[in-house]
């Protein structure tokens, strides 16, 4: 291969090489922009649960009793008894896991949404330590109590006051942002797990419908092994019955409803045919380039180039050309995935995630999570792509070359 | 001249489907000849000028060089055999235009294994013999045809060869530049001893070769 022959050729050639590159540049720019947008709607889609630190949450639906008074649990979420928390705890796949205790409490002057958290563990509720406005964040083996800080300003309810909540006495320590919060597992009055367990096992209206003992839960977050969640999921079902509801990056991306977002099938579909329009794209140009240039071919054997001297010619240039073109098409995807990274995508929290009683005025309001769609190119989508342009440049060069090598120079120089 | 054979084609044939071009024809060039092959247009003059080249196989007959065979050779062999021992000079020039002068002279010392200050050298040497040392570095978009054309005979000798093949060397140039080449190319002939195998319709240009072949319907009439 001769470098200078081969720069001077793109060089002067400037329509026959821009042709090329863009031509290829555009479709490697298609099959980056898809795939990002694919993997921007999946981290969209995990972002509700990684909010709370978990890759998965479960609850079980049941009853609520006929009289709202006191304690009572969500009809989304009631009693997951130890024993099947101790069930889960085992599956494979599971890396960690957080527990909880979402309550209605039905007082005389007021109602509380409460959630009983492990205060120290980063998988569930307590990951919100970071959105505490004012105080402090709940202590371990403390009974105490944080408060939402538009619900405190609603009741007037200050730091270093006490709540009485179905009975029992809580100093407020602290009081929670619910902007900086998360949109799951959120509520206006944060107990510890034992203390909310307690609320939750006194109360004979909940033990009615749903029996409650110490130890046992209403929330499970689980963090889990990406490759297995899925499978975590359906074995779920199997321990709590398939009206149990388990939350999966893969079930809010259904409610999402794009089609990147909805199917790996289209993304690979649309990805397999910006590459087939890539090769056609890069094999039409090339071959056209090739043909207006056969009788230059004829001259190099004439004078004494063998076929490989022009095979690896051409493939070096033509390896060149979608060199060049992976990296144009590189740069075009940045541009856009750039343009499309100020786009905001709203995620629908399902009705039995939201904490709030549909009964109570908004509460039925369907509730969201606004982000902006986390577009970005990783670096192995870019190192593929420019990859895939060089194998596609040597393909191309390869197949056009050593058809273009058989050319006979007699013939192509006959016609003066 | 001396008398040693340097290319002979023994009862050479080729046809082209029904079509016969070149009919049996054996010829013969010493070392150092000029010959002249004239004809009538389409008479075969420039298909027998590619089976003694190497560029074209016959469909009988033989041609050897140096006293080998190399009618039966492989189309790599064949671009070998003639990027040591042939130059070619064409009635188009046949440049790259993408390559400066200098470049197109070195065209086919690309794929051999050499320097690039070796190759610009000896290029740049062939260059300044046929008084184009200032054209070095144009394209030949800024090239007259006359310079077009000595850049092509500067290729033509590159690689030092024993014969140089000219196909109706002085057809795209005026007559007082067609004289200039033919200079060179007889000061080619008389004081490096290439030999030249030249084919043209101009009888008058044939007379300054050293031995004159006449072709009628791809035969040798004279």
């Amino acid at each position: 291969m001769n470098a200078g022959y081969l720069i001077r050729e793109l060089y002067y050639q400037k329509r026959r090489t821009l042709t090329a590159i863009l031509g290829l540049s555009i479709g490697i720019a298609l099959l980056v922009i898809l795939n990002a947008l694919s993997l921007a709607y999946r981290q969209a889609a995990h972002a509700p649960l990684k909010e709370i630190g978990a890759d998965i949450t479960v609850q079980r639906p049941g009853d609520v009793p006929k009289e709202l008074a006191g304690a009572v649990f969500p009809c989304s979420a009631v009693t997951i008894r130890k024993e099947e928390v101790e069930k889960i705890r085992s599956l494979p796949g599971i890396k960690g896991m957080g527990k909880a205790v979402l309550l209605w409490v039905f007082d005389s002057k007021q109602a509380w949404i409460v959630l009983g958290i492990e205060q120290s563990n980063t998988i569930g509720p307590a990951i919100l330590r970071s959105a505490v406005a004012e105080g402090k964040f709940l202590e371990e083996g403390k009974s105490e109590a944080l408060l939402e800080a538009a619900y405190a300003r609603q009741f007037g309810i200050r730091v270093g006051d006490t709540v009485s909540v179905n009975g029992s006495p809580f100093p407020v320590v602290g009081l929670l942002d619910a902007s900086r919060a998360a949109k799951i597992a959120v509520a206006n009055l944060y107990l510890s797990l034992a203390d909310a367990e307690g609320l939750a096992a006194s109360s004979p209206n909940l033990q009615s419908v749903s029996p409650f003992a110490p130890g046992d839960v209403n929330l499970l977050f689980i963090k889990a092994d990406q490759e297995k969640i899925t499978d975590l999921a359906a074995s779920l079902k199997g321990i709590l019955g398939k009206k149990a509801t388990v939350a999966t990056p893969d079930s809010f991306l259904k409610l999402l409803g794009s089609l990147f977002a909805l199917s790996d099938k289209f993304t690979l579909a649309a990805s397999l045919i910006a590459i087939i329009v890539a090769i056609l794209i890069a094999f039409k140009t090339m071959a056209g380039n090739i043909a207006e240039r056969a009788r230059e071919i004829g001259v190099l054997k004439a004078v004494g180039w063998t076929n490989r001297n022009v095979v690896v010619q051409l493939l070096s240039e033509a390896v060149i050309q979608c060199f060049l073109a992976g990296l144009l098409g590189l740069l075009i995807a940045l541009v856009v995935t750039f343009g499309l990274s100020f786009m905001k995508v709203n995620i629908p929290i399902p009705w039995d995630m939201a904490p709030n009683p549909h009964f109570l005025p908004g509460g039925g309001d369907q509730l969201y999570k606004t982000l902006r769609l986390p577009v970005h190119i990783p670096w192995t989508l870019a190192s593929f792509a420019v990859l895939l342009s060089i194998v596609i440049g040597g393909l191309t060069g390869g197949l056009l070359g050593r058809h273009v090598a058989k050319i006979k120079p007699s013939e192509v120089l006959r016609h003066e | 001249m001396n008398n040693s054979k340097i290319l002979s084609g023994a009862n050479l044939s080729k046809q082209y489907g029904e079509l016969e071009v070149v009919k049996g024809v054996s010829i013969s060039v010493a070392a150092g000849e000029f010959i002249c092959l004239v004809g009538k247009s389409g008479c075969g003059k420039t298909t027998l000028l590619s089976l003694l080249s190497g560029l074209e196989h016959p469909t009988k007959g033989k041609v050897f060089l140096d006293g080998k065979e190399i009618t039966g050779a492989s189309e790599d062999d064949l671009a070998l055999f003639r990027r040591e021992n042939v130059g070619f000079i064409f009635q188009s020039f046949n440049l790259i235009p993408t390559l400066s002068a200098w470049e197109n002279v070195a065209l086919p010392l690309f794929p051999v294994k050499m320097t690039g200050e070796e190759r610009k050298r000896r290029a740049t040497e062939l260059l300044e013999q046929m008084e184009l040392g200032h054209r070095m570095e144009h394209r030949p978009s800024a090239l007259s045809g006359g310079e077009k054309q000595r850049v092509a005979i500067a290729r033509a000798l590159i690689n030092k060869p024993k014969i140089i093949f000219a196909d109706e060397p002085t057809g795209n140039l005026d007559s007082a530049t067609g004289d200039a080449i033919m200079d060179i190319l007889n000061r080619l002939h008389t004081e490096e001893g290439v030999a030249i195998l030249m084919v043209t319709h101009e009888a008058e240009l044939a007379k300054t070769a050293d031995r004159l072949i006449r072709m009628h319907d791809g035969e040798v009439i004279s």
